[in-house]
């Protein structure tokens, strides 16, 4: 990175101390120290700051806020709106704030008349041509523009009008199903063109025109080809980027905001859910630097009207005729009692994509109590024969952290799409990418990752070449200094997943990457409840189940297809405790029905074994009840009561299985890679066949899980895409 | 002209000064030369102007002559300019020095110090020397003249100044429009290489140097130098903040130096008849020859190289023909393209024509294009034409410029047939002083200065015609 | 106005300056006035009037574990079933300002609302919804202490954030080998 900008060799006023300094280093080759640090004033404040910093951080530093509209901290400079203009001491102009690093010993008034004059300026003519709709703008109450112009600018307009020629008007884009354009209220932040080129790698946005023409848009009427629109809505500062499905639906101040955690993928991305009178509005993403910064996929953000569709609200029992019929919770409680009871220990029960922990402690302790251990998850991953391969937790975790992902400099992804099973650590890869010279490998199918990577084939046997170090690549990674192997869970779910498992790992462990503490060896998981289940020792895959044929069989919002009614015995009595009626419940005997993930307090990990709660934004429909109440319900009924009666003692019950599933926001340190790659080694096969991701576009995005599969945009985005897929 | 819109302002008068010498001490002492430059002649020259024709730097300015190498070389391009490469760059770069050259271009930066800033040690970048042929200010015609008719002045100064800065090729931005004159720079070229005066082993020099000319599309604002580098890129033509200087990172993102035609193509007279000679013309700090384009209410419009300091009255008078019907018959004159403030008849009289000549008139030399305006001028619509003119060619990146111009082309429309109220004149100017100095390039300053100088000068023309215009009104009803 | 009154006046010389003597009274020498003596009473007080009015000058100290929830009369299943989450609040990701993202809020777990059908607003049964997230503390020590006194569970549930530290660059959008070059505006 060009810190020390040379720039300042010809910049007039203070230059030649910097500029002797600056060449001195490019002369005699040594590598730079950490950089001085210079002292600026900020409004007579002295504040100590590394060179190269702008005026806006130097201020921010000391907590002096500088107006912008363009600026983003996430995003590249652009320097366009000139919100941020500032005097500096003896500058005869403003300076960008934004754009400007700052020189030692000046003196930066953020309040002075000029300073102040620069701004009202500046606000006077973004509202000349701003269309002033705020009554009935989405924007209004969350409006950059509004509060900045209570706060900046005139109270009063100078802008007369007597040809009644009008303000700039401009026709509205359609830009897809997700993102509502209103582009004559567009105040050219080029925020939304950064974004997308920047960070979600669709260079589909861009100016057109000039002058007071100038357009932002597509030119040509396309969608917005990615899985991260949404964000653009969060970063436009006025109302011309809205949310489509939300429009016109509340005002900011009248909905409460919750946080909460997403779970439709394995991230755990942190959320805030808007909610009035009881009803999911929307989903925003909240910052949190170790996972999502602060972007949101378009499923976690939109498939929440999913959560208000296709809705199990009453228990439901099936009658001899076949059909289901509503029940009270107490006929439906003592039905499946009996069918427990009766099955002595042939019970068991597969976890979905979308169990919390406690749903999950509950279960299992009610199980075992029974004298069953027939406990899966309903995606497999590879177990040692007689041990598991799951015992470490190591094995199934993405081990070297989400946020470290972009710190890397060579990565190897094997069997997997992470721009569509989890678009944020995409976004990280595409980071390390863009701003780190991060270089990137796929072996698996040809997808668009929305950045360039070295595509070594679709083969396994690829993967077998760079295990044993025989492939050009595998002594690639050997050199690099911060290398990375990310594998697909669904790549490690195949059948010879075992040799996946092996032979990466051992070759991830004989890696030396320069510090002793990165960690290579990174598994991405696709369901928010895996990780969760593994550690407390679910096993993962169906396949006991199967060979087992139970009489009873608890489903756990399992709704992926693993278990179907021909692998299971004729007589199973099926129970689905679950909030969506989808695959998995007309299946079902009986089905208790649960909450969802903004219905309850409850513990999520995520891929890289970080637990994080979710809390109660509304409260469960009809008659559903938290997940984890409803086993403690059963067990009452059947006779082994668990011994655990409100959200603390199970939360107690949790940290004596696993103590980090309670150390909210914590990530835990993994140290048994060598021992687990011992375990892992054992059974090496032969890898066969071509390697597959099950999502390959993105109309795969979308619906993928009962909630996003309920969602009515969800399914207008699928169509959508595939229109435009179509067509091009 | 290109760069007129890289105003005066962004250096002020009095900086500059100040800056000279600290600057250059601080590159003798990294670059270890002693490129003692001399200092300028005290003033003792009193009259200026009547250039004689032995002093003229480009002798075919109207095309009398062929264009070509051939015609050139009789005219003495090219010549020995071998030995003005072996001479170094310290040679060179002191020769401009001496030379007082200050960039034709319309901001008056020193050409020897900005050349010289490329003399920094290398990064393994290449440098480039990009020449700003994108000739598109109102009323500015010289860049043109030396492109059709003496385009061997240009390269041989692009060989000369790439030597001096180090840099491993020239890109010729030319505009779009100009059709004849791109086509006979492509000749010249054509014709330079194959004399092996550019390329590899320029002039056997053992220097390697590529000339290449690219066209603009026709945008005004790809006269700014880093707008200009922006489109050279393939980039939409929309200028970038400084810092980062383009001499730190430039077109391709590597250290580049933008200059004016003229100011490349005077390089290679100065190095031959030395500093001294061309500084000895003009007033101290705004010394040389200069190409001056007089354009609207005289009897002769002509493009004339004259020496600077010339009084903008006897310029006029010689070359001209003087103002149709007599210079009594003046209104006011644009002094310097059209950017620059109108300057009414009075102060016409006493104008020097250099930097600081104009500068102490409120006004500026800008590139020279004087734009004369007789009495039967409707000056209010001539401002509003400008205005307008810039509202169109406003790249739309920065809130000022893109907003304020397009506010002040409504407010002057109106202005225009006086449907306005006195307020809003002072409302203008407050708007026009909004735009100033607030924007990302100078395009902004530029568009507010036409209306600044309205102001200043013919308020109450203004006022007059707002007054007419209410009468007219009050006797319809 | 007031010229107005004084020209309605009748022409008589007295009574035009006893006017304006009085306005002048009022108008300019207010602070020169001197004022009514402020009568000390301490004179009358007996002694137990006294020291009563000795305790009022002095600050009232409440005894540090003193819990309220006894007295303050919030029903007791929103005391012992609940629990106070103590959080700083997140940025609003639709908005750049960060002003309000300094002190520490409380908030309480979240029950059941529904329509009303009167008007469509959004009806509650807990009286203690509306102190979420409206009730702020400078540090969270202040908050966990206000959670005691009041009885309530508590949970801190974020932390103070540090910003991380950006480098910032206009420069490397133009940069000549860098990714991060930009194609378009």
């Amino acid at each position: 990175m060009l810190r020390v900008p040379l720039t300042r060799a010809i910049c007039l006023t203070h230059s030649s101390r910097v500029l002797v300094t600056a060449s001195a280093r490019l002369q005699s080759n040594i590598p730079a120290k950490a950089p001085e640090k210079v002292e600026v004033f900020i409004d007579d404040q002295p504040v100590m700051v590394a060179p190269g910093t702008t005026v806006l951080q130097a201020a921010a530093q000391i907590g002096v806020e500088i107006p912008r509209f363009c600026y983003h901290e996430r995003l590249a400079v652009a320097g366009n709106c000139r919100m941020c203009l500032v005097e500096v001491e003896k500058s005869p102009k403003p300076v960008a704030a934004c754009a400007m690093p700052v020189m030692k010993g000046w003196r930066i008034k953020t309040n002075s008349e000029m300073t102040r004059k620069a701004r009202e300026g500046v606000m006077e003519f973004l509202l000349a041509n701003h269309p002033l709709d705020c009554p009935i703008c989405d924007q209004g109450g969350e409006c950059d523009l509004q509060d900045q112009a209570m706060v900046f600018g005139s109270d009063r307009s100078r802008f007369t009008d007597i040809d009644h020629a009008g303000k700039r008007a401009v026709e509205d884009k359609d830009i897809g199903p997700l993102v509502k354009t209103i582009m004559t209220r567009c105040i050219h932040c080029t925020r939304c063109i950064r974004f997308a080129s920047e960070i979600a790698g669709v260079d589909d946005f861009g100016t057109t025109g000039r002058g007071n023409e100038m357009q932002v848009g597509t030119y040509v009427e396309k969608l917005f080809l990615t899985e991260l629109s949404g964000n653009v809505i969060d970063l436009c500062p006025v109302g011309a980027l809205t949310n489509k499905p939300y429009s016109f639906s509340a005002r900011p101040w009248e909905v409460r905001k919750i946080d909460s955690i997403d779970v439709l993928d394995a991230l755990g991305s942190n959320i805030v859910v808007s909610t009035r009178t009881g009803e999911v509005l929307r989903i925003l993403p909240r910052e949190n630097e170790d996972i999502n910064e602060e972007w949101l996929s378009d499923k976690s953000r939109f498939a929440c009207d999913g959560l208000k569709r296709q809705r199990l609200i009453t228990p439901m029992l099936r009658k001899p005729n076949g059909e289901l019929e509503a029940v009270e919770w107490e006929t439906a409680l003592i039905g499946v009692a009996q069918a427990v009871q009766n099955a002595g220990d042939k019970v068991a029960a597969v976890a979905g994509s979308l169990v919390d922990a406690e749903q999950l402690i509950a279960v299992k302790d009610l199980l075992n109590r029974l004298g069953s251990e027939l406990l899966c998850t309903e995606q497999k991953f590879p177990t040692a024969d007689g041990t598991s391969g799951t015992d470490f937790r190591s094995n199934y975790l993405l081990n070297s952290s989400i946020a470290a992902c972009e710190e890397a400099d060579l990565v190897l992804l094997v069997g997997t799409n992470p721009r569509y099973e989890a678009p944020l650590l995409n976004t990280r890869l595409r980071k390390g990418y863009v701003h780190k010279e991060q270089d990137i490998a796929l072996i698996g199918p040809k997808v668009d990752l929305s950045y360039r990577y070295e595509h070594l084939g679709n083969s396994s046997s690829i993967v077998q070449d760079i295990a044993s170090g025989k492939h050009p690549f595998a002594q690639r990674l050997k050199s690099a200094k911060r290398p990375l192997v990310i594998v697909g869970a669904n790549a490690l779910s195949r059948s010879d997943g075992k040799a996946f498992l092996a032979g990466l790992h051992s070759f991830a462990n004989q890696l030396t990457p320069e510090d002793k503490n990165w960690k290579v060896w990174n598994v991405l998981q696709t369901n928010a409840s895996q990780v969760a289940a593994l550690d407390m020792g679910y096993k993962a895959g169906v396949e006991e189940i199967v060979a087992a044929g139970p009489k009873v069989l608890f489903l756990l919002g399992a709704d992926g297809g693993a278990i179907n009614k021909d692998n299971i015995p004729k007589d199973c009595f099926v129970v689905y405790l679950g909030h969506h009626g989808d695959n998995g419940a007309p299946l079902a005997h009986a089905i208790l029905p649960g909450a969802a993930y903004t219905e309850k307090q409850a513990t999520y990990v995520n891929t890289e074994g970080r637990a994080q709660q979710t809390l109660v934004a509304i409260t469960p429909p009809g008659m559903a009840r938290d997940d984890w109440k409803i086993i403690r319900a059963l067990s009452e009924v059947i006779g082994t009561s668990l011994p655990y009666d409100n959200l603390d003692e199970i939360r107690d019950r949790l940290e004596d299985v696993a103590p980090h599933l309670v150390r909210y926001g914590r990530l835990e340190e993994n140290n048994f890679y060598a021992q687990a790659a011992q375990l892992a080694k054992l059974q090496a096969s032969s890898l066969q066949g071509d390697i597959d991701v099950k999502q390959r576009t993105l109309a795969d995005f979308f619906m993928t899980d009962s909630i996003s599969r309920a969602s009515p945009t969800m399914a207008k985005c699928v169509q959508a895409v595939k229109k435009a897929q179509a067509t091009a | 002209m290109a760069l007129a819109i890289k105003r005066l302002s962004s250096i002020p008068k009095q900086q500059l000064a100040i800056l000279a010498v600290p600057v250059s001490h601080k590159y003798q002492n990294i670059q270890v030369r002693h490129a003692q430059v001399s200092a300028p002649p005290p003033q003792t020259k009193t009259k200026f102007g009547g250039l004689s024709d032995q002093d003229r730097i480009f002798t075919n300015l109207y095309g009398r002559h062929d264009w070509r190498l051939k015609g050139a070389l009789k005219r003495g391009d090219w010549y020995k300019t071998k030995e003005i490469l072996d001479k170094g760059v310290d040679w060179i770069l002191n020769e401009m020095k001496a030379s007082g050259l200050r960039g034709r271009g319309g901001a008056g930066f020193p050409t020897g110090m900005k050349w010289s800033f490329m003399n920094k040690p290398s990064d393994g970048r290449p440098k480039y020397l990009v020449v700003n042929a994108d000739e598109g200010e109102p009323g500015t015609c010289k860049d043109r003249e030396i492109m059709r008719h003496d385009p061997h002045k240009l390269i041989e100064g692009c060989l000369i100044a790439g030597k001096a800065m180090g840099a491993r090729a020239a890109y010729i931005y030319i505009r779009g429009e100009f059709y004849n004159e791109a086509s006979n720079m492509q000749i010249a070229i054509a014709e330079a290489y194959q004399a092996g005066l550019i390329g590899k082993n320029a002039c056997n020099s053992g220097y390697d140097f590529d000339v290449f000319m690219h066209r603009g599309a026709g945008a005004y604002i790809c006269g700014e130098e880093t707008a200009l580098i922006e489109s050279l890129e393939g980039k939409q033509g929309k200028p970038r903040l400084k810092p980062p200087f383009p001499a730190d990172v430039g077109v391709f993102g590597c250290p580049t130096t933008v200059s004016n035609v003229e100011t490349v193509a005077v390089a290679p007279t100065i190095c031959r008849r030395g500093g001294i000679w061309f500084a000895g013309f003009g007033r101290t700090r705004n010394s040389g020859t200069k190409l001056f384009n007089i354009s609207g209410h005289v009897n002769n419009p002509c493009t004339v190289e004259e020496e600077m300091s010339i009084p903008l009255k006897e310029l006029i008078e010689r070359h001209c023909g003087g103002v149709r019907g007599g210079w009594d018959n003046l209104l006011g004159i644009i002094p310097g393209g059209s950017s620059t403030p109108i300057i009414p008849k009075d102060v016409c009289a006493e104008a020097l024509m250099d930097f600081d000549g104009l500068v102490a008139c409120q006004t500026s030399l800008g590139t020279a294009a004087i734009i004369v305006m007789d009495k039967s001028t409707d000056v209010i619509k001539a401002i509003a034409r400008l205005i307008s003119f810039y509202k169109h060619e406003s790249c739309g990146q920065c809130t000022p410029c893109r907003e304020g111009v397009s506010w002040m082309n409504k407010i002057m429309t109106r202005f225009v047939s006086g449907n306005a109220r006195p307020e809003e004149i002072d409302m203008l100017w407050e708007v026009s002083k909004q735009i100033e100095g607030h924007s990302i390039c100078a395009l902004g300053d530029g568009a507010a200065w036409p209306v600044q100088g309205l102001i200043r000068h013919f308020r109450p023309v203004i006022e007059k015609r707002m007054k007419d215009f209410e009468q007219r009104e009050a006797l319809k009803n | 106005m007031m010229a107005g009154m004084l020209r309605r006046l009748p022409k008589s010389v007295v009574s035009l300056k006893w006017y304006q003597n009085s306005v002048s009274a009022y108008s300019s020498d207010a602070l020169k006035q001197k004022e009514a003596p402020i009568v000390d009473n301490s004179v009358i007080l007996d002694d137990k009037e006294m020291k009563e009015r000795e305790k009022l000058t002095h600050l009232v100290n409440l005894p540090k574990e003193k819990t309220l929830a006894s007295i303050n009369g919030v029903p007791e299943e929103h005391v012992k079933d609940r629990r106070v989450r103590i959080f700083i609040p997140a940025k609003n990701a639709m908005q750049s300002g960060t002003n309000n993202l300094n002190t520490w809020r409380i908030e309480f777990d979240n029950r059941e609302r529904w329509e009303n059908p009167l008007m469509g607003w959004s009806s509650s049964a807990d009286p203690l919804s509306n102190m979420s997230g409206v009730v702020e503390f400078n540090t969270k020590e202040e908050a966990i202490n206000h959670c005691e006194k009041n009885g309530w569970k508590w949970l801190v549930s974020s932390e103070e954030r540090k910003k991380k530290e950006r480098v910032k660059n206009y420069g490397v959008n133009f940069s000549w080998d860098k990714r991060t070059r930009v194609s378009t505006k």
